[in-house]
């Protein structure tokens, strides 16, 4: 049997590694059970994606902000379902309130609401500007439905359910005591249990809410439009970082790959697009498509148009504007990640096996840039969000009655002296968002790519 | 050398001349005349048309832009300045003397106090004093560059008064404070961030091992040795500062209400006066495009290893 151990490292004795060399059948049996159990790894192998996430998890600053972050989303997602108000409704007296504050009617509700169960729609509430308008109308409390008929058109009416009481009354606002919320009179409703037909169906409020970063010049909740705006702008941030990964990644892997005249045409074109001023193209490209875009929207009855409604023209511009100047940065990095993986042995064997150039990209130099590709698009996201809320700034940007950070931080501009609260929550928002997120990309670059660590 | 700087020149004229021709068919697909008023009768629009050539076929109206444009004409203003030379209001009026001495002042506020803070943060690596740099520089960069000027107008203008509201054409020093610092933060935190980090890279060189050997001393290295071997992304980065500091003024002029070039150019493109649109970005992109030249270049002085041929990958 061949054995080496008696072959001393200093002392070389060319006798002992001839008989050393000797070998005998029995190098050539076959493995015991046991050799072949010490062969078998004992610890599972950890993927590439588990490897990421322990590291990521790891690093502290990139975990706390991600939990900020999951909390901005909850704010600017869930949080529009918690609260009364909406973000394109003007309440009635609740012009230029101050942050927490409540309306005069809605003090004096908040006051007489401990008499009573439940309220429901009324001058104060979301979506009835006109107090209950002549018709019919129904709502539903603790499983009942309750259907009545108004006579004629009313203001600052309140609808409740007296404590302890099935059947509900109405209470005209001037008969509240502004002091201790006391009712002075109220008349009861004659209700049926089936709604007639077309009747409109009140929102219940248990309790009114307060507007806690207080209301604008015409009475719409900011807590709601700071919300919103928190959404359009994420919503924006991930649309165009998507479409920045779509076109940069497929431009720069066909010009990667592709090499020679091919590649040297492709590349200026990008270095071309690199060195052009953005913001002026992206200011005339705004002004330029708004018109068009708009007549699109209004004449087309194709499902994409009616999205593009939805959205509204400002922010296809922004679109656009991304898929047309952005992805250059994309492009330049995923080329560079091509060039370097395509000279490895696996792409040539994919080579010689006969793959397509496309079953090359896509099954083997793609996922292979994987990381590079998740780092750049993540942090692709708080670049989106800075250019449309200076766009929004300029007024390039959403129009209202739609709302981003920028155009609600543009808005709050004006009256700076008086309601500086305007400004300051919006700014405060867009800023923590931009912080998380480009703190949550360096944690994703530190796990995904630790080459890259510093 | 001068074949490379050549072949740039060469580039950029050609980036100059599509940029010419984007903008122009741009400008032009902007609906409406910009003699179109609500007493204009079709008549008098053809007539300002002709006037000003507008009624020529487009290939002909970009073919005078690029040939006037070779001549050092820039054509009158049709709107807002009408029969004003473009060259007058682009050169001769404040705006953008304006522009450029914030512009100007921004970019070396971001180079000369970026490029210390960030050396003093690698210098003082791990200590509270680059801890500070490092949360300073990391929430500097996340802050849009028009929610600091907003904030900065209303603590230090409104609330404490100390500095004017409407910084206007720049009159003293006090008024350039807050544009200046609002248009260079994000700036310095990020160039101050580049440093840092090409700094502690460098000092892990052998080469800063062997000066250390020798017995020199610790700021000498950082100053004669290190810094000179990190200053090349942030030499790279300077080309998109400029640009970013065009972007920038944007903001800071209309917040500060300072009739500056950027405020102009809005005004510009919303009243379509297509020779001062065209003369406007022609002139900011030239600067930008120019500013990516002088980088280059200086990359070749900063580190001669740099083979400027082929600087591709």
């Amino acid at each position: 049997m061949a054995d080496f151990s008696k072959v001393s490292p200093f002392q070389v004795d060319p006798s002992a590694i001839e008989e050393a060399m000797l070998l005998t059948p029995e190098d050539f049996a076959p493995a015991s059970e046991g050799e072949k159990e010490s062969m078998v790894e004992k610890r599972k192998s950890v993927s590439y994606w588990r490897d990421a996430a322990r590291r990521f998890k790891a690093n502290t600053v990139s975990m706390v902000a991600l939990f900020i972050f999951l909390a901005c989303l909850f704010f600017a997602f869930i949080g529009p379902k918690l609260i009364p108000y909406s973000y394109g409704d003007q309440y009635r007296s609740s012009q230029k309130l101050g942050p927490g504050e409540y309306s005069e009617g809605e003090t004096l509700v908040k006051n007489a609401s401990a008499n009573f169960d439940v309220f429901y729609a009324t001058a104060l509430q979301p979506g009835s500007l006109t107090a209950l308008s002549k018709g019919d109308h129904y709502f539903t409390y603790k499983g009942r439905t309750y259907a009545f008929t108004c006579e004629k058109n009313y203001e600052d009416v309140i609808v409740a359910i007296p404590k302890g009481e099935s059947e509900p009354v109405l209470i005209r606002q001037a008969d509240i005591d502004p002091a201790t919320g006391a009712v002075a009179k109220s008349e009861p409703i004659a209700v049926t249990d089936t709604p007639a037909e077309g009747a409109t169906e009140l929102k219940m409020v248990s309790r009114v809410f307060p507007h806690v970063f207080g209301t604008d010049s015409v009475g719409r909740d900011l807590m709601a439009r700071t919300m919103y705006g928190a959404r359009v702008s994420i919503l924006i941030g991930i649309m165009a970082a998507l479409i920045v990964l779509i076109i940069g990644s497929i431009y720069g892997a066909i010009s990667g790959l592709a090499g020679g005249a091919v590649d040297f045409v492709m590349m200026r074109i990008v270095e071309l697009i690199y060195s052009i001023p953005e913001v002026l193209i992206v200011l005339l490209l705004q002004v330029v498509l708004r018109e068009p875009l708009q007549l699109w929207i209004d004449h087309s009855d194709s499902a994409l148009a009616h999205a593009a409604g939805a959205l509204g023209s400002g922010i296809i511009c922004i679109f656009i504007t991304f898929a047309l100047l952005y992805w250059v940065t994309m492009a330049r990095i995923v080329r560079g990640q091509v060039l370097q993986l395509r000279k490895q042995e696996y792409v040539t064997a994919a080579i010689a096996l006969g793959a397509g150039n496309k079953r090359i990209i896509k099954r083997h130099l793609l996922p292979n840039c994987v990381g590079a590709l998740v780092i750049t698009t993540c942090l692709q996201i708080p670049s989106a969000i800075f250019l449309e809320s200076f766009l929004s700034f300029l007024g390039l940007g959403v129009s209202a009655p739609m709302a981003s950070l920028g155009s609600l931080c543009s808005d709050a501009l004006p009256t700076i002296t008086l309601y500086p609260y305007r400004l300051i929550c919006p700014a405060i928002i867009l800023t923590v968002i931009v912080l998380t997120l480009n703190l949550v990309g360096d944690g994703l670059r530190d796990a995904l790519d630790p080459r890259l660590k510093k | 050398m001068v074949t490379y700087t050549l072949k740039r020149l060469g580039a950029a004229l050609l980036t100059l001349l599509i940029i010419m021709t984007i903008t122009f068919f741009l400008m032009n697909a902007i609906p409406g005349s910009p003699f179109l008023t609500e007493k204009s009768t079709p008549q008098q629009i053809a007539l300002a048309n002709a006037k000003y050539g507008l009624d020529k076929p487009l290939i002909v109206q970009l073919k005078n832009y690029v040939v006037n444009y070779l001549k050092g004409d820039l054509g009158t203003s049709l709107k807002m300045q009408e029969g004003t030379p473009v060259r007058d209001i682009i050169f001769h009026q404040d705006k953008f003397i304006i522009s450029i001495k914030l512009g100007l002042l921004s970019l070396a506020v971001a180079v000369i106090l970026g490029i210390p803070l960030g050396c003093i943060a690698a210098y003082n690596r791990g200590s509270w004093l680059d801890g500070f740099l490092r949360v300073m520089t990391t929430v500097g960069v996340a802050i849009p560059g028009f929610v600091l000027a907003t904030m900065l107008l209303w603590i230090f203008a409104v609330k404490l008064g100390w500095l004017p509201t409407i910084s206007g054409q720049l009159p003293d020093f006090k008024s350039y404070i807050m544009p200046v610092i609002s248009m260079s933060f994000y700036y310095v935190c990020y160039v101050a961030k580049l440093t840092r980090t090409s700094m502690l890279d460098a000092i892990n060189q052998d080469y800063i091992r062997t000066a250390r050997a020798k017995g020199v001393k610790t700021k000498m290295i950082i100053l004669k040795h290190a810094l000179r071997n990190s200053l090349i992304p942030v030499i790279t980065y300077l080309g998109p500062v400029t640009a970013g500091i065009i972007t920038g003024s944007f903001v800071v002029e209309s917040t500060f209400s300072i009739p500056g070039l950027g405020k102009y150019y809005v005004q510009c493109v919303m009243s379509r006066d297509y020779p001062v649109i065209m003369a406007t970005t022609v002139v900011l992109s030239a600067l930008v495009i120019f500013m990516n030249l002088v980088v280059d270049i200086a990359y070749k002085i900063v580190d001669p290893r740099i083979t400027l041929t082929n600087k591709e990958d």
